[in-house]
């Protein structure tokens, strides 16, 4: 009873929240730009009309079944990886004890589902943004395994639920803020967007969407506002304890704090440049992967000695 | 027959069935993803078996292996992009001869084996055991397996990566001809006397 009610409640998160991030991502440049901001309401709805009427698109012997079912992957990865973020101790849509490995193995395959969506349609642009993608998407979801681990190692467990009560005195965000930074890249990475953008930047024309139109193209862009979102709640869960909060129920401050998240990435997005390829891969394995290990380090010594 | 009956059987056709489809495909990627998809239902019976750490970890290193293995099989076998239909089978008569050795052995320990039937109780911390088990008594075979293949895995990156310590790996060497016997593909080795010869391969 109480899961049929967590996964409702999550139906409405992902829906609403796929609907903020759209707006959010309207409204946050012309913002930075003093632009008008009362367009960013409707537009999403009336471009997703639009697309979901346009004529499809086709390539010479494209990978149908591939085609097909990598926004499919990709939407029901971003799902998945929600359905272990718990609302409250009890409310929660797929209790499990091992809930960040679970979100890990949703990271792993979105690598997966964003090459097959490039690959599969057998042209050149799509083809590279795939390949940049996995060189760049792999390291980024190595580097937040060792992130999780950090926030695992406080609560002596992999579940959310205790990841979640281990920050009843203070956040995790306090204890560890560099892997919040960490872990933010990873939301913009696994959500291809900006800086981590290779998938589908604008100097491949769209990347693995370039040769995408119609009702796939919305159902793929769909699908990465969906795994905003829940890197958003995953974020929120790890960092800024979830669901604790005084006065009100457990989820509404979820999804204050995932909000909150939420702004932060797209603003993210929207803000950093990106880097050549070469560059970034170097920054990932010789910067940010060392820097993860010694942030777990210092974790596990302070853990040690005032643990 | 009970749900995870039903689970169990499902998830044991797809994983043969998309098994043997890594054989009858023409291509690397293709190939990799259906054993990804192979691993994966495996693995979804794993965590029928109550070792829910196990089974989630397999997805998550099928995955990233997988992927690992389809980009470095396309990039070092020279198959743009692993889209050219290509044959994936060879030594066939070697293969079907192991393959039915060690079908019949598995089938044997299989039918000879007496399986326990006890249900792991619900409150057992499988999960806590497992990880008191691999980073205590078993820690040293694990670390020495797991340090192992990462020196194995960055040997062979630095041995077949053409920025290699002993210089460029491709240095001297010509790519196959874009025809039998043909003119060598790619751009022309430069002279290091500074003549021009243009047509080496006259012949």
């Amino acid at each position: 009873m109480t899961q049929m009610l967590a996964i409702l409640i999550l139906l409405l998160f992902l829906t609403a929240g796929i609907a903020a991030a759209a707006m959010l991502d309207r409204a946050i440049p012309a913002l930075v730009a003093g632009r008008p901001m009362k367009s960013s309401l409707s537009a999403p709805f009336a471009v997703a009309a639009a697309m979901a009427i346009a004529p499809k698109s086709d390539t010479e012997h494209p990978d149908r079944v591939g085609w097909v079912l990598a926004p499919i992957l990709y939407f029901t990865l971003a799902a998945v990886g929600l359905s272990v973020v718990p609302l409250s101790p009890r409310l929660v849509a797929a209790p499990s004890e091992v809930g960040i490995v679970l979100w890990g193995a949703c990271e792993a395959l979105t690598v997966v589902a964003v090459f097959l969506h490039g690959w599969s349609a057998n042209a050149p642009l799509p083809l590279m943004g795939a390949y940049r993608y996995v060189a760049i998407g792999l390291p980024a979801m190595l580097l937040s395994m060792f992130v999780l681990i950090g926030a695992a190692l406080p609560a002596q467990s992999l579940g959310l639920v205790e990841i979640v009560e281990s920050q009843r005195d203070v956040w995790n965000v306090v204890r560890q803020p560099a892997g919040l930074v960490l872990f933010l890249m990873l939301g913009l990475s696994v959500s291809l967007r900006g800086p981590f953008d290779y998938a589908d930047p604008y100097d491949l024309a769209g990347g693995t969407q370039a040769e995408v139109s119609g009702a796939a193209r919305l159902s793929w862009r769909l699908a990465r506002l969906a795994m905003l979102v829940s890197v958003s709640a995953m974020t929120a869960t790890v960092f800024l304890g979830g669901y604790l909060g005084p006065v009100l129920p457990g989820f509404v401050w979820l999804a204050l704090k995932s909000a909150l998240v939420l702004v932060a990435l797209v603003a993210a997005g929207n803000w950093f440049a990106r880097m050549p390829p070469a560059r970034m891969m170097s920054f990932l394995w010789l910067a940010l992967l060392p820097l993860s290990f010694l942030m777990l380090a210092a974790v596990g010594v302070e853990l040690l000695l005032w643990g | 027959m009970g749900l995870i009956d039903i689970a169990f059987i499902l998830l044991s056709a797809v994983a043969v069935i998309s098994g043997w489809r890594v054989f009858v495909t023409d291509s690397m990627v293709r190939a990799s993803f259906l054993l990804l998809l192979s691993f994966v239902a495996v693995a979804l019976i794993i965590l029928l078996m109550a070792a829910p750490y196990i089974g989630v970890a397999t997805i998550f290193m099928m995955a990233v292996e997988m992927m690992v293995m389809a980009l470095f099989m396309v990039m070092f076998m020279m198959n743009p992009a692993g889209l050219n239909p290509m044959m994936m089978v060879h030594q066939n008569r070697f293969a079907i001869g192991a393959g039915v050795v060690a079908f019949a052995g598995l089938s044997l320990a299989a039918l000879a084996t007496d399986f326990v039937d006890n249900r792991v109780d619900p409150a057992k911390r499988v999960v806590h055991d497992l990880g008191i088990e691999l980073l205590g008594p078993s820690m040293l075979t694990f670390e020495t397996a797991g340090v192992t293949l990462l020196a194995t895995m960055v040997g062979a990156v630095v041995l077949s990566a053409r920025s290699g310590r002993f210089g460029a790996s491709d240095e001297g060497s010509l790519p196959p001809g874009l025809e039998p016997g043909g003119e060598p593909a790619g751009r022309k080795p430069e002279e290091s006397g500074g003549h021009h010869h243009h047509h080496h391969m006259h012949g």
